[in-house]
Formats: C-alpha cells, sequence, structure tokens
C-alpha cells in the first residue's frame, strides 16, 4: 500500500478513519498530561498505574459480566488510582524508597492482574475473550463512540487545564510559594495525578498496559528539549503525540503483521531521539559544537596571552617576532595563527608575526581578566 | 505430589532465590525500577538471539538476553548524563522502545517464531519439567531447573567473594572508592548478574514476576530489619513461601502459577507493611499518637510550671487555659498523675518533685536546641507511655 493509496483510505475507510483519529486524540491528550508528569518527577508513576490498573479492568469483568469498554475503564480507573495511593501511602509510612514503592505496586498488581485473567480464561463463560487485548492495546478495536469519548475527556482536561493553568503552573515550578499564596495544594495536586491515571486508562484499549507509559513520557520528553515555557511544551507535546498516533497509525496500517501500540511508541522515541540530537539550545549536537567553538577559542587566546607577555617587554608594541617563537607552545598551530590574523590581531608577514593595536588591548584585557579571576 | 509438581516447586524457590540476592542489592541501591528496565528489554535481545539460533534454549539466547538488558543500563545511564531529562524520565524512554522493537520483531516473523508474547510476559512454569536436559542418553532433570541452578550458583559464589565489597558500596560510595574499591566495576557486575538472572528466569517464569521477585521480598525484608544479612535471609525467605504456596494457590484456583506466585508476594509485603514491629503502617500510627500525647503531656507540664496562680491550675479549668477538649483534658493529667508528674489537692493541681525535674530539663533541652534528647529522656521519667 503506498501513500497515496493511504490517504486515500483515511478518508474512505471507516476503520481506518476511526483509528487514526483515536490515536491522534490519545496521543494529543498524553502528551498534554505527560508534560505535567515529566516535569513533576512522576515519569514512572504512569508505568506503575497502567500497570496497577489491570486487576481492576478483571474485577469489572467478574462483576458485571460485560465487556463494555466503559465498565472495564472504570475498574482500571479505580485500582490505577488505588495503586497511586497506596504507592504514596508507602513512600510516607516507610522508609522504602519511591523506586521500590513503585517498582513493588507495579509488579504486585500486574501479577495480580494476570491471575485474575487467566483464572477469568478458565471460567465456563464464553464472553471472556478479548480481556487479554489490554496488555498490548488493539487500536483496531476501537469504534466510534470510544473516539467520542476520548474527544469528550480530552476536551473536559482541556478546559480544567486552561481554568486552573495559574494554579497547576505555580504548583509544578514553587509548591511553597503556591501554598503561602493560600491555594489548596492538595486539591490541585490530586487533580493533576487524577488527571494522569485518567489518561493512561484512556491509552489501555489503544497502546496497552505495558507501553502506556512510553506515551505518556515520551512527546512531553521530546518537547522539553524544544522550549523552557510550559505553555510551549504543552502545546508541542500535544502535537508531538498527535503525529506519533498519527504516523504510528499510518505505518502499522500499511504493513502487515505490525501492531499499532509498539509503533506509536516506537515513532514518539524517534521524534525524542531527533529532539535529543538536534535541538537547538539543549541538543547533543549543538552542546558539542559549542564545546568545541569555547574549546577552540581557549587555545587562540592561549597563544595570545603567549603574544602578550612576548611583546609587553617591547617599546614598540608592533615590533615583529618570528613564528619559530611558538613553536614549542601548546596551544599554538598554523590555524590559529591564520585564525587571529583574520580577527586582525596580529599582522603575519614572512615568518615574522608582529601585534596590532586591536590585538594587544583584546590581550591586555584577557591578562587582566586572568589576574582578576585567580 | 507428583514428580512434575516438586519439580516446577524446586524450580520456583531457586528462582526466588536468585532473583531475592540481587534484588536486595537493587533495592538498597534505590535501583528497583532498573530490574523493571532490564525484564522488558531482554526482549530484543532473547528474539535476535533466537532468529540466530532457533533453539529456545541456546546458552547464546541467554547472553544476547543479558546483553541488551545491561545495554539499557547503558543507554539509561547515558541519557541521564545527558541531563536533558530527569532519571526516571530516561528509565521510562528506554524500556518501553526496547521492548516495542521486541514486540514488532516477534509479530512481524510470527510464523517462525515459537515465542508468544504472553508467555514472554508471564512464563510458563506449568511446562518447565517437559523440557528434560538428556545427556549421553540419560534424562537428568528439567533445563529450566539446570539453568537457574547454574545462575544462582554464580550469584552465590559472586555473593561470598565480594561481599564486603558489595556491603561498602552500597552503604558508602565515597568510601569504597578510597579503599580502591571500583563503584563502576561493582555496578556494572551487579547489573550484569541482575540481567542474567533475569534471562534466566524469564523463560520459567516470565518478565514481571521477575521484576516482583527481585523487589518485593527485599521491600518485605527492608521493612523488618537494618542488618544486610538477616536482610539477605528474610528475603530469601519471604521468596521460597511465596514461590510454594503461589503454586498451590495456583493449583487450587487452576489460574497462572506465576500470577498467584505474585499475588502470595504481594500479601505477604501487604501483611509485613500492616503490622511490622517499628515499622509497619500501624505501628508508625501508634507511635504518631504517643508522641503526640507525650508532647500534649510536657506543653500541660510546661503550663503547671508557669504559673503558681490557683485559678489557672484548676482540674475543671484546664480545658479553658490550654484550649483542651475535656476528654484529652482528662487523659493527660491521668498520664501525668500515672507517672508521679503531679499531684492533685482539692482539684488544684501542683508539679510533684519530680514532674518539676522533667520539666526544667526538657526547658533546658528546648532553649538549646536538642528537641531530640527529650525522647531519650523519657526512658528515665516514663512509668508508662502515652
Amino acid at each position: 500500500m503506498d501513500l497515496q493509496e493511504y490517504f486515500n483510505l483515511v478518508f474512505t475507510d471507516y476503520t481506518l478513519r476511526t483509528i487514526t483519529i483515536g490515536t491522534a486524540i490519545l496521543g494529543a491528550i498524553c502528551g498534554m498530561l505527560g508534560s505535567f508528569a515529566v516535569l513533576r518527577k512522576q515519569s514512572l508513576l504512569g508505568d506503575a498505574i497502567s500497570h496497577a490498573s489491570l486487576p481492576g479492568i478483571a474485577i469489572a469483568f467478574l462483576i458485571t459480566g460485560t465487556k463494555d469498554t466503559n465498565v472495564l475503564l472504570l475498574g482500571a480507573l479505580i485500582s490505577g488510582l488505588i495503586g497511586a495511593f497506596w504507592i504514596r501511602g508507602i513512600v510516607k509510612n516507610t522508609h522504602l524508597k519511591t523506586d521500590t514503592a513503585l517498582g513493588l505496586i507495579l509488579s504486585v498488581f500486574f501479577g495480580f492482574g494476570m491471575l485474575l485473567l487467566t483464572f477469568i480464561q478458565k471460567m465456563p463463560n464464553a464472553n471472556q475473550s478479548g480481556l487479554d487485548k489490554f496488555l498490548f492495546g488493539q487500536a483496531a478495536t476501537l469504534l466510534i463512540k470510544d473516539v467520542w469519548f476520548m474527544a469528550i475527556v480530552t476536551s473536559i482536561c482541556l478546559a480544567v487545564l486552561l481554568l486552573f493553568w495559574k494554579e497547576f503552573k505555580l504548583l509544578l515550578f514553587d509548591a511553597d510559594y503556591a501554598k503561602t499564596l493560600g491555594f489548596n495544594i492538595k486539591f490541585i495536586d490530586a487533580l493533576i495525578t487524577s488527571f494522569i491515571v485518567l489518561a493512561i486508562v484512556l491509552g489501555l484499549q489503544t497502546v496497552g498496559v505495558v507501553l502506556m507509559s512510553a506515551m505518556l513520557l515520551a512527546p512531553a520528553a521530546a518537547a522539553r528539549q524544544w522550549t523552557n515555557s510550559l505553555s510551549t511544551m504543552v502545546v508541542l507535546a500535544a502535537i508531538f503525540g498527535l503525529l506519533a498516533g498519527v504516523v504510528g497509525t499510518g505505518i502499522s496500517a500499511s504493513q502487515s503483521n505490525l501492531s499499532t501500540g509498539p509503533v506509536i511508541v516506537l515513532v514518539a522515541a524517534i521524534f525524542v531521539m531527533f529532539s535529543f540530537i538536534f535541538s537547538p539550545s539543549r541538543g547533543l549536537l549543538f552542546r558539542q559544537i559549542r564545546f568545541l567553538k569555547n574549546r577552540r577559542d581557549l587555545k587562540l587566546h592561549k597563544t595570545l596571552s603567549f603574544m602578550f607577555d612576548l611583546v609587553k617587554t617591547h617599546e614598540n608594541k608592533s615590533h615583529p617576532h618570528a613564528v619559530q617563537i611558538l613553536n614549542n607552545f601548546q596551544g599554538y598551530t598554523r590555524g590559529t595563527l591564520k585564525k587571529l590574523e583574520e580577527e586582525e590581531y596580529i599582522k603575519v608577514q614572512g615568518k615574522m608575526w608582529s601585534m596590532t593595536e586591536k590585538g594587544y588591548q583584546f590581550s591586555s584585557n584577557l591578562y587582566n581578566q586572568n589576574i582578576e579571576n585567580e | 505430589m507428583s514428580s512434575a509438581q516438586i519439580e516446577i516447586q524446586l524450580i520456583a524457590s531457586l528462582v526466588a532465590i536468585a532473583c531475592a540476592i540481587p534484588g536486595v542489592f537493587l533495592v538498597l541501591r534505590k535501583m528497583a525500577l532498573i530490574s523493571d528496565a532490564i525484564s522488558h528489554s531482554i526482549l530484543p535481545g532473547l528474539v535476535i538471539g533466537f532468529f540466530i539460533t532457533h533453539d529456545l534454549n541456546s546458552p547464546l539466547l541467554i547472553l544476547m538476553g543479558a546483553l541488551s538488558g545491561i545495554l539499557t543500563v547503558v543507554l539509561v545511564e547515558y541519557i541521564q548524563k545527558t541531563k536533558l531529562v530527569k532519571e526516571d524520565t530516561a528509565i521510562g524512554l528506554v524500556f518501553p522502545a526496547m521492548f516495542s522493537i521486541g514486540v514488532l520483531l516477534i509479530a512481524k516473523n510470527a510464523n517462525d517464531v515459537h515465542l508468544d508474547v504472553d508467555a514472554v510476559l508471564l512464563g510458563e512454569l506449568a511446562f518447565a519439567p517437559f523440557d528434560r536436559l538428556i545427556v549421553n542418553g540419560i534424562d537428568i532433570g528439567p533445563k529450566s531447573l539446570w539453568i537457574i541452578g547454574t545462575i544462582l550458583l554464580i550469584t552465590l559464589s559472586l555473593l561470598v567473594a565480594f561481599f564486603k565489597e558489595l556491603k561498602v558500596s552500597t552503604f558508602d560510595a565515597g568510601l569504597a572508592t578510597s579503599l580502591g574499591f571500583s563503584p563502576i566495576v561493582i555496578h556494572y557486575g551487579l547489573m550484569s548478574i541482575a540481567s542474567v538472572t533475569t534471562v534466566g528466569a524469564f523463560d520459567a517464569v516470565g518478565a514481571i514476576l521477575v521484576v516482583a521477585l527481585m523487589i518485593a521480598p527485599a521491600a518485605t525484608a527492608y521493612l523488618l530489619t537494618n542488618d544486610l544479612k538477616i536482610m539477605l535471609v528474610f528475603s530469601v525467605i519471604f521468596g521460597v513461601f511465596s514461590a510454594i504456596s503461589g503454586y498451590w494457590l495456583a493449583h487450587w484456583l487452576d489460574a497462572s502459577i506465576s500470577g498467584s506466585m505474585i499475588t502470595m508476594l504481594g500479601f505477604v509485603f501487604f501483611l509485613v507493611y500492616l503490622f511490622a514491629p517499628n515499622r509497619g503502617f500501624i505501628s508508625v500510627l501508634y507511635r504518631n499518637k504517643q508522641q503526640q500525647k507525650e508532647v500534649q503531656l510536657l506543653t500541660f507540664l510546661l503550663h503547671l510550671n508557669n504559673h503558681t496562680e490557683e485559678n489557672e491550675r484548676h482540674i475543671n479549668h484546664l480545658n479553658e487555659h490550654i484550649n483542651w477538649h475535656k476528654i484529652k483534658a482528662q487523659s493527660i493529667v491521668d498520664l501525668a498523675e500515672k507517672n508521679n508528674m503531679i499531684v492533685i489537692n482539692n482539684q488544684i493541681i501542683a508539679l510533684t518533685p519530680k514532674g518539676k525535674i522533667f520539666t526544667e530539663k526538657a526547658i533546658d533541652y528546648i532553649i538549646t536546641n536538642d528537641d531530640s534528647k527529650i525522647e531519650s529522656m523519657k526512658k528515665d521519667f516514663f512509668l508508662f507511655r502515652g
């Protein structure tokens, strides 16, 4: 299936259109709320919660006997919240650290969920198959009503986010200050955590329990590299998430045997990698370039200050010296000499160099700075 | 019990022991989540190893899996070092990506790979006894038993050989460096053991159970003791207990063995979390209450010490002066009286000499900002605690 064909299908094929819109919305809401998770250092909370929601799905099925997605997701929501608050309880009441609490709740809840799932599979009830789609998610099972549901939840989140924007921002960056201003921190904190849980639960059906945390983190981590402003970051993360959803769905639809969840996660991971390397202010590439440039400048200054030491012993500042003198000097190369000439700090004539007025001024300042620093 | 049942329980117990030992160090070093990351990210290594050998039991698989586990650790640490994102985000980014690669590799080659993603996550302990190791035509037991037994042996001998180094570098990395142990070597040694154990155990019990077996027994033991050796012993006991009881739970429910082992681990942790002496939820709650009451008692004694006038010390006016509820005031007065700190004459409360000494000492400590000493002083004065 080529690209042209794919685009035609997106607009004509009902299933593909539903899935594409669904993953796009999911990506957007995850990116939006994930920004808060990443900035609050709660990245792995998402992983723990998504695993912790599994027993909720199984129990909801055991109680109601239906496979109605909304009922199952409600179960997931409740058990995810229980997991989240138990983690908090462990960290608060014992000396176990956050990472242990997260890992413990994650694996224990998940194991319990798997116990229930295997138990359900043995039950004499024809209705039980398909619960395991929540493990890895199956975007193909998205129905238009699920998409509507996601859209509604997303718009509610967006509305609340805009309404409490100031409070959220304050809590993120200076919780103590927010407290002194009289904001109800506990409420805002619970609100953010609940929204994160909500986003995770929404994604379970599409990307599944195991990979959900990446959906939450990756767009936000990518967006973080491009900006230092919260609002820009949230918008960027939403866009990255949306793109990852759409592109991932596209790739998995155009190939056989590629499940949507992992492909979306990999696309998001590529975004992150790209951002890590190429972001202009924080990226590794430009950081390396800046590093090399600084090192070159340092070498230049070293040579220049050596020259200055020579020049200042002479009455005539522009008295020519032999290039040879520099040979034993570490910072000196033919390149630095050329560079210095280009900057008009020195003049080179044959095998002799002499310092210009500009060079003298510059290097005497350099010299003063050195002394001050010492 | 049939011999298959015994073998399953034996494998489960060995896996539990092999996981509990590195788990203790991971928990103490605050790297518990690394085990989660490793357990997910060995998948691509396993799949690639399988493509090369087409044999699920080849040692190359273990090697490849362990390598991809270590690769994850290296990647996570590299990303952390760049400071582009916070530490935990680095873990959360790397392992889903690795796991996705593994899942896609399996999915793309679903026809010729006998690897199932569900089995990867959960393992299938029930089938472990059917895969026998046959040497020279003689059946010497299930393969998983031999694999995990070997890994356990290596882990144990490394533990004994490097116990001192591990201990020092876990609790005081600076001291370890100055003594000449390289923390990096120990760190990567531990990571390698964790990876190898994960891969070896994974075939039998699945990725998630490995995480649970590493973290849960260690966390449970950590609630009970501060001694490294005792903690190691406790976590081994908890691991083995959950493995065997989990097996019988699964037998009874006819459900996944690994799932019920984790459930038992969670159950044991929950019990210890609630009832552990000193550190359990209930004893922490009780101690907080006790301390609250003792602080109130001190406030009350200070009040008595400050006021000589009788109306301030009248038993019926306490609630007005210190702003306490009647029942609370009564219980504090009772406590003070039981400890011989006060006497009540005609409903007027006065400090006894003992009460006076206690109060004055406490004031001294409070003035010199030595509040913590009050706690040890209480032992000398209190007959009954709050």
